[in-house]
């Protein structure tokens, strides 16, 4: 299917270049893998003026870990992050998310700066940042910023993106020394499928938990209710049965063609138990192998 | 049958290396040359509304554009079985999607920005979306011309209303049935609508030449059939059939949906409009959905009367098929199920009323299993409930009812010899029926299902194959038929049975693919009838082939022609222990004479099969008399599954299926045909589904919301089980076995989740949500 609007082609080598473009065009649009862009370039849901294509700007490229932080790259790809030795180590549930997303041709281009922008309820990396409290590194014309990812997001496809300036990475806070953590996501097979719910949960040191859920709201859910019940708890029956309790009333899902609320729901319930017990027996050391479906 | 030494053997495929390497060419790797022109469609966005006007002066304007054609150009109706679809769009359009006008362009892309600027005025007018807003009385009429419509005899549409076709079937007394039976009941059971989801979309090139030729290049299972229709459709055009041919290259998967004519008599019609150059039209995934053929929704109604023995004495089948806006071919589908809703059990008293209803949805037509699967989910669930009213085992319930030889079957004829009970017995067997199995996981739980099927192909009853089969110098044949290789192996088959009986190895044999020029006739490749219908005319072109060999080895060098047989590629005779005269040396140029003159001449042999003995025609109130249906092919499956009573979802550690395909030809493409139809039935069981909006637009026709299997769905195991009971008008005893796979699988998995969970879903499909939700509302 041939892309009908038309637009100027640029592909700056450097973050200074790629904000001047952005700012110099009234309507433009980051191609980073495309694997969103394309799709709305030809379905016409995207007619951007120019298309600044930011795949060859070295600074945007890699993956580092410093300090206890994780800096993840505009431009790295979902399988770069599942390649990535520091993630398998440090980070094993980065790998985990990664590996639900699309198929291995999809992972090949798509980015998560790329997911986090087009920022739809069911992107796989919000509930991990939000989790993460990762922070998102936007370079401007007047200069960079920070952004929490609990602010990033604004609603189903909004973010708190401003004119002009480009996300170039994201950085993720090492929560503790010794961590673990589980992604269940809500498929309709167990081939690719975009969320219809998700939950991601990380289990830290002193029986502290963090717990979000994706696709059940316009913005990633940080279950904060939650965790000030299990933080410090000893994780028995009842009181998951109490944490289940609550999700109805943190989340807002919908029924569409892909899923009704009430299934969404029931399985939000359902994955939490089964993802914070994963959560917790793999921070002790026993738990199922990260990237095993648990649904 | 013994000493066979091609058929019945795993031969390797032999359209597997071009297809492999990438040699094996389909429509859109034809190279047509810079004179080629790019058609793009400009579609209704209303599912029923009439055309007020159409504008097209803006896109011809545009540069590159070289035609804006619609409804006025081609004002011709066509179909298949009835004369109800249009080229484009009339006075009215039916469903969202159809094609009112289309641009022809230099590029792709002008003709898309072209096709925009078309402007077409509408008054919308009630869509019809459903089939029970479709039968109420005084209903909007969707064709209210249809009385005049052109169709086959075995059709019955009803004046003034939206019931295209009408099977009626009444087989003894069925009232008197019930009466006598010692439970009766009766249940609805729904089915929505599927796609067929072949890997290559449609695309067609039509070219016109300036000699008056049109060519038309299609992915098709049906080139001669697409010929015969492009020739009656634009017949006002001056064009005849010596004047058309249709070249089919490979073709990326067909399921039924590249039967029949739907996009393609656009590349026809529009290779009119701009004579000398050819014509290219693609479909897009979306066209692919919305706008060829859907298989049909059905809502079932089934009530069955048993004895406390497990005699099933009555059974009434209620039909309701959703076949949308145009039924040329769909109507033919709901013929098929009606005639044959009883499935393969021993009934003395039946009333079938299978209806074809008008919706302004896409049109239904034909897709694998043609009705059988719609009905049979109804059906097969039924039995298994009725049996467990009764205490019965389901699987010995259908035992004691299948049907055998001999039984009278719907119309009065009689059943073909068959192997039902093996079927049963091995395919129970496969997956240890009578053990109850218990989960490990205290979250999942196990479940067997069962499900019988059988299938007829369905077609006219002078539905012909031919082939030629051309002898080269070297002693190597061109097997020359015009039937579809489809994935299913047609082309391996069909050489073996040339290989068997002329004795020439599969090396030196070449199966083409159709060109409507050079091959002979074949009416479609639908039906799973090529193996048996085309598998005999090459039988018989092969035997003709070697008749005139020994008659001319006879004829030119006195040898007793009773004695001659053919072995190795050699003439050889039981009488004279040395003589041995190699294909090679005379096939072509003949046999010389001492005197130096020659005999013979280049072998070519001719087969023609066509089922004498079927008949369409019968009573229009009992559909007794005449004998519609060639054979059944019958067989049985069974399924044991793992639920997750928490997500609903399920896994299959085992599936078997049994078949009797009579003689395998090549029993490792049957089996791999069992594992491609177990897939695509589970698949429609437990994951796809079309969803439209109150507008009648689809939802999904895209694989983002249209769910098919990927590697990782499939079941765990899967068994084939091949039973052969002779099919005796078969080849070797062959009959057609391609749809049958896919056919009981939704109802076998049906049973499966109400043996494990105790409920009982009733409408397709089965999803992890529906079993999920289905478990908590229990609770």
């Amino acid at each position: 299917m041939p892309i009908l609007s038309e637009f100027e082609y640029f592909k700056p080598s450097s973050v200074r270049e790629a904000v001047r473009l952005l700012s110099k065009h009234k309507k433009p649009a980051v191609l980073a893998g495309g694997t969103d862009l394309i799709n709305n370039l030809k379905e016409e849901i995207d007619q951007p003026d120019a298309v600044i294509d930011i795949k060859g700007i070295k600074e945007l490229s890699g993956i580092t870990y410093k300090n206890g932080v994780l800096t993840i790259g505009a431009a790295v790809t979902f399988s770069e992050l599942l390649d990535s030795r520091v993630i398998q180590s440090r980070f094993p549930v980065i790998a985990e998310v990664a590996k639900t997303v699309g198929s291995v041709g999809i992972r090949n281009r798509a980015t998560m700066a790329g997911n986090i922008c087009s920022a739809v309820a069911c992107a796989d990396s919000g509930p991990l940042l939000a989790a993460y409290e990762a922070l998102i590194l936007v370079r401007g014309s007047k200069g960079k910023r920070k952004v929490l990812a609990a602010k990033w997001f604004k609603g189903n496809k909004r973010t708190d993106i401003k004119k002009a300036e480009l996300v170039t990475a994201i950085e993720i806070p090492l929560p503790a020394r010794r961590h673990a953590g589980c992604y269940v996501k809500l498929g309709r097979y167990s081939g690719e499928d975009l969320a219809q719910a998700s939950v991601l949960i990380l289990a830290l040191p002193g029986k502290q938990y963090r717990v979000a859920l994706g696709a059940v709201s316009p913005v990633p859910v940080r279950a904060s209710k939650i965790e000030r019940l299990l933080n410090g708890q000893h994780l028995s029956d009842e009181l998951i049965a109490k944490c289940q309790a609550l999700i109805p009333g943190l989340i807002s899902p919908i029924t569409d063609i892909r899923a009704t609320k009430e299934y969404r729901s029931h399985m939000c319930q359902v994955m939490f138990a089964r993802g914070i017990r994963a959560a917790a027996s793999r921070f002790s050391g026993n738990g199922p192998e990260y990237g095993v479906n648990l649904i | 049958m013994n000493g066979l030494k091609f058929v019945g053997h795993e031969e390797i495929r032999i359209d597997g290396k071009p297809k492999i390497t990438g040699a094996a060419q389909f429509v859109d790797d034809l190279d047509f040359g810079p004179g080629l022109l790019y058609a793009e469609i400009v579609e209704s966005p209303l599912a029923h509304a009439e055309i007020k006007s159409i504008d097209t002066a803006k896109a011809e304007q545009m540069p590159g554009v070289v035609k804006v054609v619609s409804g006025k150009d081609f004002p011709f109706r066509f179909g298949l079985y009835m004369h109800d679809r249009f080229v484009f769009a009339q006075d009215r359009v039916r469903f969202v999607g159809e094609q009112v006008a289309a641009v022809i362009a230099r590029d792709p892309v002008t003709a898309k920005k072209a096709a925009k600027l078309v402007k077409v005025r509408y008054r919308e007018l009630p869509a019809i979306l459903n089939v029970e807003d479709a039968l109420k009385p005084h209903p909007l009429l969707i064709h209210p011309d249809l009385k005049s419509y052109k169709h086959v005899p075995w059709f019955f549409p009803q004046a003034n209303s939206n019931i295209a076709h009408w099977r009626k079937v009444r087989k003894g007394d069925v009232e008197a049935g019930f009466k006598q039976a010692d439970l009766v009941f009766e249940d609805t059971y729904t089915v929505p609508r599927y796609a067929h989801c072949a890997i290559e979309t449609h695309g067609a090139v039509g070219l016109f030449d300036y000699s008056g030729r049109l060519t038309v290049w299609a992915a098709s299972q049906s080139p001669f059939t697409q010929r015969n229709l492009f020739a009656e459709a634009l017949a006002p055009l001056g064009l005849s059939h010596k004047d058309v041919r249709v070249i089919a290259p490979f073709v990326g998967g067909g399921f039924g949906g590249k039967a029949g004519v739907s996009m393609e008599i656009l590349a026809a019609a529009l290779a009119t409009a701009v004579q000398g150059n050819p014509v290219k039209i693609l479909w897009s995934r979306a066209q692919e959905f919305y706008n060829t053929y859907q298989r049909q929704g059905l809502t079932a109604k089934t009530k069955i009367g048993v004895k406390k023995d497990g005699a099933i004495v009555a059974l009434e089948q209620t039909l309701h098929w959703d076949a949308g806006a145009y039924v040329e071919y769909g109507a033919n589908v709901v013929n098929a199920a009606g005639l044959s809703a009883t499935g393969p059990y021993r009934i003395p008293n039946v009333k079938i009323d299978s209806c074809c209803v008008y919706t302004n949805l896409p049109p239904g037509g034909p897709y694998r299993g043609f009705g059988y699967s719609e009905f049979l989910f109804g059906l097969e669930s039924h039995i298994n409930e009725t049996a467990k009213k009764l205490g019965l085992d389901p699987v010995e319930f259908r035992r004691r009812n299948a049907i055998q030889e001999g039984d009278p079957l719907t119309y009065g004829s009689k059943m073909n010899p068959n192997g039902l009970i093996e079927c049963i017995d091995k395919a129970a067997r496969a997956i240890e029926w009578s053990k109850k199995e218990q989960s490990e996981n205290p979250k999942t739980v196990r479940g067997k299902g069962f499900a019988c099927f059988w299938k007829a192909p369905a077609m006219p009853p002078n539905a012909s194959s031919t082939a030629f089969i051309k002898f080269n110098e070297d002693g190597s044949l061109n097997v020359l038929v015009s039937a579809m290789e489809i994935g299913q192996g047609f082309q391996t088959v069909m050489a073996q049975i040339a290989a068997e009986v002329l004795t020439v190895p599969l090396s030196k044999i070449r199966v083409e693919l159709p060109d409507t020029d050079r091959n002979p006739y074949e009416w479609q490749t639908v039906a799973s009838h090529i193996t048996w219908g085309t598998g005999n005319a090459v039988k018989r072109a092969a035997e003709d082939c070697r008749e005139q060999i020994l008659e001319l080895v006879e004829r030119a060098l006195g040898q007793k022609r009773e004695d001659l047989y053919l072995e190795s590629e050699t003439v050889r005779s039981r009488s004279v222990a040395d003589f041995a005269l190699p294909l090679r040396d005379f096939a072509i140029n003949g046999i010389m004479m001492k005197d130096g003159t020659y005999r013979g001449g280049p072998i070519v042999g001719r087969g023609m099969f066509m089922p004498e003995f079927s008949s369409a025609l019968s009573d229009a109130e009992t559909s007794q008399g005449g004998k519609p249906n060639v054979h059944y092919t019958v067989g049985a499956a069974a399924v044991e599954i793992e639920i997750d009573k928490e997500t609903g979802r399920v896994r299959i550690p085992r599936v078997a299926l049994a078949v009797d395909v009579g003689k395998a030809i090549n029993p490792g493409l049957v089996r791999d045909q069992v594992v491609g139809g177990l897939v695509q039935g589970i698949a429609t069981a437990l994951y796809e589904d079309m969803r439209f909006d109150a507008k009648g637009r689809l939802l999904n026709p895209n694989f983002t919301d249209y769910k098919i299997p990927t590697a990782m769905d499939v079941p765990e195991r899967v068994i084939p089980i091949l039973v052969e009971v002779a099919q005796p008008d078969g080849p070797y005893g062959a009959r057609g076995v391609g749809e049958h796979t896919m056919i009981p699988a939704a109802p076998m998995i049906a049973n499966a989740v109400e043996n494990a969970l105790g409920i009982r879903i009733k409408s397709m499909p089965i999803t992890a949500e529906k079993i999920a939700l289905a478990i908590k509302s229990k609770r």
